[in-house]
């Protein structure tokens, strides 16, 4: 069935093509190669974890697969073996997997905890919106609305995200922030973030209508002047636009020059 | 034997005989002809099924598309889901499992052969019902096959195609649970005598196990979609959250039937694999009992892990873990069939047919699936993963790669005895290389966007992901290729004079031991000249001996 090289061939140069792409700068960063936030550093971790306890089944399986396609055809002279069962092995193959599997749910369990609970120490509440099509982001502290537009958080603060929907289900997911969370309407979901500096790109994964192939998610998170910088501007009814808040990024000195 | 075959048309035998045989066909009960109208149905609906998965794939061939519009390409997804689902692997397994069942067991026809053709005969309401909604103004229902509330409620689909999806799914449904009654009544009532539980094909012992599952879930969807009717046409408030309603109650209801379902398609398929492992590798199966432990342990644990579909939603902490770990145990009685598989045929004459390529190529992609839904039933990692294309790369690979695989499996298994004809081997070894090579690769490259974060069912994307999307539509047409194959062949086949094959035309019954191969191939009307008796499937003790 499958040859191995030619799988594992297959495999790399697939990672090769895309990875020319993905090296881009302008392409969506991920959970598991640019994690931004201390959340999804845990759960790229969790993954490999797990990746490395499931590998070896899974190369033992399709190894015996493969061995027994070419060791045991039918050819002239053989005769087949007459075992069917063994009782020893059946259990071997029973409790193995059980085992592996408590070490995968024990570190995953923790990690569940540690996203769904969130810390007593947020700096900032967000609340997050869903609309067809498009999100609404509410700070109550500075009383500043942000429609259809990109998210701003203060960099590397903890920030509690409150996510509810005033239509119908839609879901807000960031990638490099490790976790999705649905926004459902008539519900308040709470989830916390800690997020690197920088420029990220997400969308709505749950199907909510006719546009919810576009319903586009970008998030800058500011250093923490420049974020104090961006409250100001904002509550003085400027909006800056995604090319300045990006310029912002790369320190206050940009975000003055704009004073 | 042949003569038995060729005059069951005594009532209608002045008419002319195309007329004849048309109302025969129309009129049985006979569980084998009925078994063939389910598969030629589900081949009817595959095609129609298979189709928009092409127009699917076209539209994803490059970003910002405009092929379809969004709301048609919302509709296109959701009866290619729906359609391939019940109207596809369901009747076709249904099929194989009418015509087989009863020759398994040894009875002459289901329990109630009159109810089994009515439950064949209300999908076909159920199937015009459902393509009918693509042409009503407003177009057809475009929430997905999950069909979430609120957005399948009146206030956000006005469609009357909603609607006609449920009642299309309500059809469906009554099908499907007059179905499961008979298998039970069928398996439980009418084995020929002396033939134990314990000594039933595993392929029966699948089936059995399905039909509890139907039987148990798919009420529980018809519930579901009535509460969602009447609150579309009535003005009931079971999920309109103004009114107290709950949009998460449509989940949980949806997920308590939705996990089982993805049992009932894999099952039957693992019943049929079973079989054709042994046949070939020309070795009794590995771990009977093991075997029938582990297809009834799946059958009661997946009733446990519906909420692993729902972990972004808000459930609570304690939840989240339980079901994620009820998820998790789910993988060791899938394990256990996937090892004495591979110990079946260890140490075997591996015969390389055309339904064994299937067979093995099923297990191939059949671990991959199982290991992807390690990584989704692990919470914490499902929190990325949900509802991305890693979700779709899963799906596919058990569906197309476990259930589809397996029904090709016995398409060219079982062919033989039901039509008295081969297909053809060496197209057979292009078609499975063709779906086989397909298969790996769309589904394959599905997990890789979802990792690098491609969410599902949008009908454009970033840039970045178009060489890997391109992949998949190229393995969409392998695919096709395959498919189209196969029909020719199908074609090609039946328009030839009947071969004159003997009641076990692969040789392989002396070591499977089952009854389909001790009946003329195909077999007469009532299955047996006379009831089968235990030497025809008991293994005796020397042979275990040798
Ligand atoms: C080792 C065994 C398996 C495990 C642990 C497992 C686990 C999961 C989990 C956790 C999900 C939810 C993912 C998400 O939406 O985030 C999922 C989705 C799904 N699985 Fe599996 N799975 C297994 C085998 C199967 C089999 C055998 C089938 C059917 C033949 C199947 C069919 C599906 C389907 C259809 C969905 C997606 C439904 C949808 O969202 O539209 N899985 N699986
Ligand atoms: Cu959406
Ligand atoms: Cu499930």
């Amino acid at each position: 069935m499958l040859r191995k090289p030619a799988w594992a061939a297959f495999v790399i140069g697939l990672l090769m093509t895309s990875g020319c792409r993905f090296a881009d700068p302008e392409s969506t960063t991920t959970w598991l190669f640019d994690p931004a936030t201390p959340i999804a550093e845990e759960v790229r971790q969790n993954f490999w974890y797990t990746a490395s306890l499931i590998a070896p089944f899974l190369i033992l399986a399709e190894a015996l697969l493969l061995y027994a396609i070419f060791r045991f055809r039918n050819r002239a002279g053989r005769k087949p073996a007459a075992f069917h069962e063994n009782v020893k092995l059946e259990v071997f193959w029973t409790l193995v997997p059980a085992i592996t599997l408590v070490m995968i749910a024990v570190p995953s369990f923790r990690l569940v905890h540690k996203i769904t609970h969130v810390p007593a120490d947020t700096e900032l509440e967000v609340q997050v919106f869903g609309h067809q099509f498009f999100w609404r982001y509410e700070y109550p502290e500075y009383g500043i609305t942000l429609s259809d537009e990109p998210l701003v958080l203060p960099a590397n603060k903890k920030v509690a995200l409150t996510f509810s929907s005033v239509d119908v289900i839609h879901s807000w997911w960031v990638p490099a922030f490790g976790f999705k969370q649905d926004a459902n309407p008539g519900r308040v979901a709470t989830r916390w973030v800690q997020v690197k500096p920088g420029y990220y790109k997400g969308q709505c994964a749950e199907l909510c209508g006719a546009l919810h192939g576009v319903m586009w998610i970008e998030v800058v998170a500011l250093p923490e002047e420049a974020f104090r910088e961006w409250v100001r501007a904002r509550k003085r009814g400027e909006a800056p636009s995604i090319e300045e808040l990006r310029a912002m990024l790369s320190g206050p000195q940009v975000a003055k020059q704009e004073d | 034997m042949a003569q038995y075959i060729e005059q069951p048309l005594t009532l209608y035998s002045r008419w002319p005989k195309p007329l004849a045989v048309l109302v025969d066909w129309l009129t049985t009960t006979d569980h084998k002809k009925i078994g063939i109208m389910y598969l030629l149905y589900s081949l009817l609906m595959a095609i129609v099924g298979g189709a928009m998965a092409g127009m699917i794939r076209s539209q994803l061939a490059v970003p910002d598309n405009t092929l379809l519009r969004p709301e048609l390409y919302n509709e296109i997804l959701t009866l290619h889901g729906t359609i391939m689902i019940f109207f596809v692997a369901m009747p076709a397994l249904a099929g194989f499992g009418n015509y087989l069942v009863p020759i398994l067991i040894g009875a002459r026809d289901m329990a109630f052969p009159r109810l089994n053709a009515f439950s064949f005969w209300l999908l076909v309401p159920s199937g015009l019902l459902m393509l009918a909604s693509l042409f009503v103004e407003g177009g057809a229902a475009a929430a997905g096959w999950t069909s979430y509330t609120p957005l399948a409620s009146k206030q956000y689909m006005a469609t009357p195609g909603v609607d006609m999806w449920i009642f299309s799914l309500h059809l469906a449904g009554l099908s499907s649970i007059l179905g499961a009654v008979n298998f039970i009544v069928t398996t439980l009532n009418m084995r020929a005598p002396g033939m134990r539980l314990m000594e039933m094909p595993l392929f029966v012992w699948a089936w059995f196990v399905t039909a509890t599952l139907i039987l148990v879930a798919i009420p529980v969807l018809s519930g579901a979609l009535t509460m969602l009717l009447t609150d579309r046409l009535l003005g009931t408030n079971f999920f309109k959250i103004s009114e107290g309603g709950d949009p998460l109650l449509w989940q949980h209801l949806f997920w308590f039937f939705g996990h089982p379902e993805v049992y009932i398609v894999i099952l039957p398929s693992f019943g049929i694999i079973s079989h054709v492992l042994a046949a070939f590798a020309h070795k009794r199966i590995f771990g009977y009992p093991g075997m029938v432990i582990a297809i009834a342990a799946i059958g009661i644990v997946g009733y446990l892990v519906w909420a692993h579909h729902m972990f972004t939603t808000g459930l609570s902490t304690l939840s989240l873990i339980l079901f994620s770990a009820f998820s998790m145990v789910i993988a060791i009685p899938t394990g256990v069939k996937v090892w004495s598989w591979l110990a079946t045929i260890w140490g075997g004459t591996i015969r390389f047919t055309t339904p064994m390529k299937f067979a093995l190529g099923f297990i191939a992609l059949f671990i991959l699936g199982g290991m992807g839904g390690i990584f989704l039933a692990n919470a914490a990692v499902d929190f990325s993963l949900h509802d991305t294309y890693f979700v779709v790369g899963h799906f596919h690979y058990v569906f197309a790669g476990g259930t589809v695989v397996a029904l090709l499996a016995a398409t060219y298994f079982w062919f033989p005895k039901m039509t008295g004809r081969f297909l053809s081997e060496k197209l057979g070894t292009w078609v499975f290389w063709l779906f086989f090579s397909g298969v790996l690769l769309s589904f394959l490259v599905m997990h890789f966007l979802g990792i690098l974060g491609m969410p599902r069912r949008v009908y454009t994307y970033r840039p970045e992901f178009t060489s890997l999307n391109q992949l998949v539509t190229a393995g969409y047409v392998l695919q096709l290729l395959a498919g189209l194959l196969l029909l020719f062949d199908i074609f090609r086949t039946l328009l030839k004079p009947k071969q004159d094959l003997p009641p076990d035309p692969w040789g392989i019954n002396e070591v499977q031991k089952t009854l389909d191969w001790a009946t003329s191939s195909p077999p007469p009307p009532y299955n047996f000249e006379r009831t089968p008796t235990p030497d025809q499937w008991r293994y005796e003790p020397k042979e275990q001996a040798a």
